[in-house]
């Protein structure tokens, strides 16, 4: 009696340990990537952008599986708040007071069912902004869901 | 001696509280015959519950000490934490946290901000005596939230009658140069008593096996080691006062528990940041900003009334859960450039959260021939206010109410039969909460500026029937159990309401008003068998959620009430968990003893966005291997140990955005201890060494693995407790010795 009990009680646990799936859903963990070394992307990090002038935002979007949208943020860092995401730093100028800062948030749209993409959109700074030290972040998704973010200083000059 | 426990008074726990907490002596009058009774309680507990119980020391927590009381509980199989920094952790059972692990304290629900990964648990693990962990579903007693699983922090012992002493605990810890004290006085006439403790600890930053991290590709090179602005300190206040006698007991249980630390300094976030080292640099002990501030202040009155075969339990609360978190203020998206002056908000208060919540519980606990039955009543009061200038949850208050009756049946000596079923409604209005800035949106074309509405009124309400049927069965040396159950929670204001950015995830966070409560069937079992030398017990569990709630993290970016960020989107998804726990313990030789406790966790979505991704936070599987030494060296030393653990964690591969996936590790940690008497006290000393070697690894569920910082280096903990004894019955003492 004894031992049946401990026999089957066993068998009950192994059985519920057991119950693991052999086969595992493919599943997509890599994180997309922003590319900013080709010789056309545009900013790199420390770059200098005109006032009052446009330039192409121009950068290589990768994914394995599919790439999701991606969205910039252009702010002022006056207060040297935030440090970029990249190895190289730049020269910031001295800590300063906005006025009126130059603020970008713009989101785009990246066709469907593509692995690579090379963004090309025109972003115009107005005349009358700040002058001096900002970042431009990047913001890229996949279509699970992975972000990449790269934040990069840039000057912006007359 | 005053020991005056019944058998019949032990077993008297039923479901919860066992009345024993108020018949048992203080532990210090006498020690072995303490330990030895509580052990069998311990047993006895284990062998009358269907649920998954371990029950916790305090002589546990001494040996192992951790940075806050959940880093101290990390050794049990099943048991992690989500944390940031060295001294802020909240409780992780089984892969489940946040809201859907309830903490129970002295008999009363915590509740602070559980939701949030860098919050830590607003409990001063030296004021505990006695911990209960229940991993698995109990929500049939504990209600909404308690689908992971309980730590039940137990009211301190109380005082045998006439005495009147005290300790004092000391600790000292060298990784985070972390210094600390708790002193304890209670004191006990025939039917009045008192128990007082004052803890205070300091630490500094602490110090990581590199002198160089990464926050993205950026190299941030540390000080000394020192992971910049991670010190705090904290402060707890605890006054017990009451009345006991043979039948009755009133007691007040009033503490006060302050916290406040800094976050490192070189993030926020996942969000990089600019700082002035030098002034970081000056001292590892000042903490600037981000930082974050709690008090938690809490009222609790309890009583128990035996008449008959009943037993009447009350408790009363009140607790106030006061966060404050500071920052520079950085004008995120579109917040203006420069923080208007005539904003109220003070300018470093990023955010505040003001909990009151009031609560009442009621029991009766019979004995009906071979029934013990219980029925219970529930009720709690929140009101949740906000303030700062981010914005992440509205403010709201919610009532809930709950009505449990569960039995055990004796069924024969080896057989326990278990079924309870309960009965909840929720009711959660949420208020409407407006930016103080303009936003720039799109409306038909034309950009216009204006104030946005981040969350709206709301008015919820909920109902849950949930049950639970168990058996245990208890045949000499094997004793097996099994529980099936349903559990739930009702969803909380941030999943129904969030329409907030939290600007350092780069992530929009987005509620849904319509979710519907959570529900979880989860099947328990476990086996264990003792013998003499040696002991075995595995613990497989099975859960299904059919609606959990998730934040998903989607392809979109919203450039709208987004502010260009990743939309984090509240969806509801089959769930499917198993796992277990093992543990086996040798004695191979009268002093050598051996134990293996390993855990296995997996977890799956079975519908939705994320359909075949596991949760966020699942702990890797994970194995500790010990050894332990308990020589006799003299009458002098007593209760002697030198102990090693082993601890390996596999590789965590199977992640969710925004997750990365951790490496595996290898850790060593010592512990060694002894006792001694010195003018009739028994003085107790712990030592430890956690992370002996000083490896550089990485823990999946902390919260500074997204940024890629290591865990603490090598430590060396210093822990001493002095009790002593003011007055007593001379005949106590001559007991003792």
């Amino acid at each position: 009696m004894k031992k049946q009990l401990t026999g089957l009680f066993l068998i009950l646990v192994m059985a519920i340990s057991a119950c693991k799936k052999d086969s595992q859903p493919e599943i997509d963990t890599e994180y997309p990537e922003i590319d900013i070394t080709g010789t056309n992307a545009f900013p790199k990090q420390c770059a200098t952008i005109k006032r009052g002038e446009t330039f192409i935002f121009s950068v290589i979007l990768q994914d394995n599986a599919e790439l999701g949208s991606i969205s910039i943020d252009i702010h002022h860092n006056f207060d040297q708040h935030t440090h970029s995401t990249e190895v190289k730093s730049c020269d910031l100028d001295p800590i300063k007071i906005p006025e009126n800062p130059f603020l970008l948030i713009q989101s785009y749209d990246i066709p469907e069912n593509l692995k690579v993409f090379e963004i090309e959109q025109e972003v115009s700074v107005p005349v009358g902004v700040d002058l001096g030290d900002y970042h431009f972040m990047i913001r890229l998704t996949d279509k699970e869901g992975w972000q990449t973010i790269k934040g990069l200083s840039i000057k912006i000059t007359d | 001696m005053g020991q005056s426990s019944k058998p019949s008074e032990i077993t008297a726990g039923g479901n919860d509280r066992p009345l024993h907490d108020t018949i048992k002596s203080y532990p210090l009058i006498n020690e072995l015959q303490e330990v030895t009774i509580t052990r069998s309680i311990v047993e006895l507990r284990k062998k009358t519950e269907s649920m998954n119980i371990e029950t916790v020391s305090s002589t546990f927590i001494r040996r192992n000490l951790g940075g806050s009381l959940m880093k101290s509980l990390e050794r049990f199989p099943g048991i992690k934490t989500i944390g940031i920094g060295s001294g802020q952790s909240k409780p992780l059972i089984r892969g489940l946290g946040f809201n859907r692990v309830v903490v129970i304290d002295n008999g009363v629900k915590h509740e602070g901000q559980q939701w949030g990964a860098d919050h830590g648990l607003e409990i001063d693990q030296f004021a505990a005596d006695e911990i209960e962990l229940i991993k698995g579903a109990a929500s049939f007693i504990y209600g909404s939230g308690a689908i992971g699983g309980i730590i039940d922090v137990k009211p301190p012992h109380i005082p045998a009658p006439q005495t009147l002493g005290g300790s004092i605990d000391l600790i000292g810890k060298t990784n985070n140069n972390l210094y600390g004290t708790s002193v304890n006085l209670f004191g006990r006439k025939q039917h009045l008593f008192f128990d007082a403790r004052l803890t205070y600890q300091s630490y500094g930053d602490y110090r990581v096996p590199t002198d160089r991290v990464y926050v993205y590709n950026y190299a941030v090179d540390l000080y000394k080691n020192y992971l910049r602005n991670t010190a705090g300190h904290e402060s707890g206040l605890h006054f017990n006062a009451g009345y006991i006698d043979d039948h009755f007991s009133n007691i007040f249980y009033i503490s006060n528990t302050r916290m406040k630390s800094g976050f490192f300094a070189n993030a926020h976030g996942l969000e990089p940041r600019n700082i002035n080292a030098e002034l970081h640099d000056v001292s590892p002990r000042d903490i600037l900003m981000p930082s974050q501030e709690v008090n938690h202040f809490k009222i609790i009155n309890r009583s128990v009334y035996q008449l008959g075969v009943h037993q009447y339990e009350a408790e009363l609360s009140y607790q106030n859960n006061f966060r404050q978190e500071f920052s520079q203020y950085i004008n995120h998206g579109y917040m203006p450039p420069v923080y208007p002056d005539t904003m109220r908000i003070p300018i470093n208060l990023e955010r505040e959260f003001d909990k009151q919540v009031y609560s009442l519980n009621l029991r009766d606990q019979m004995v009906l021939g071979k029934h013990r039955l219980t029925v219970g009543l529930n009720g709690e009061y929140q009101q949740n206010d906000i303030n700062g200038w981010t914005f992440l949850i509205p403010a709201f208050k919610q009532t809930t109410g709950g009505i449990f009756i569960y039995d055990k049946f004796q069924l024969n000596d080896r057989m326990l039969l278990h079924g309870a079923i309960r009965y909840d409604y929720a009711r959660i209005r949420m208020y409407k909460y407006t930016d103080w800035f303009n936003s720039e949106i799109n409306e038909g074309g034309n950009m216009i500026s204006q104030n946005l509405v981040r969350a709206s009124d709301l008015n919820r309400s909920f109902h849950s029937l949930v049950w639970s049927a168990g058996l245990n069965y208890n045949l000499g040396k094997i004793a097996f159990k099994a529980n099936v159950g349903k559990s739930f929670r009702v969803p909380i204001a941030k999943e129904l309401g969030a329409n907030g950015v939290n600007y350092h995830y780069f992530s929009y966070e987005r509620g849904d008003s319509a979710l519907s409560p959570e529900q979880s069937y989860q099947a328990d079992l476990s086996l264990g068998w003792n013998e003499q030398n040696w002991s075995v017990q595995v613990s497989p569990f099975y859960n299904y959620f059919p609606n959990y709630i998730y934040l998903n993290p989607t392809a979109d970016h919203d450039y709208y009430y987004g502010a260009g960020n990743q939309v984090f989107q509240y969806a509801q998804s089959q769930i499917m968990r198993y796992g277990g726990e093992i543990q086996l313990k040798w004695k191979f030789l009268k002093n050598l003893s051996t134990e293996l406790l390993g855990e296995y966790l997996y977890s799956e979505q079975l519908s939705g966005d994320k359909k075949g991704y596991t949760l966020p936070f699942s702990p890797p599987v994970t194995g500790l291997l010990n050894f332990t030494w308990s020589p006799e060296i003299n009458s002098l030393l007593k209760n002697n140990y030198l102990s090693l653990d082993y601890r390996v964690a596999a590789a965590q591969n199977n992640i969710v955005p925004p997750e990365k996936k951790t490496p595996g590790y290898q850790i060593v940690n010592v512990q060694a201890g002894t006792e001694f008497n010195l003018y009739g006290q028994q003085i107790m000393v712990s030592l430890q060494a956690q992370n002996l070697l000083n490896t550089r690894y990485m823990n999946h569920t902390s919260f500074y693995r997204l940024i890629e910082l290591p865990e603490a280096g090598r430590s060396i903990i210093l822990a001493l407790k002095i009790p002593f004894l003011i007055g007593s019955p001379t005949m106590n003492i001559n007991n003792n010795n």
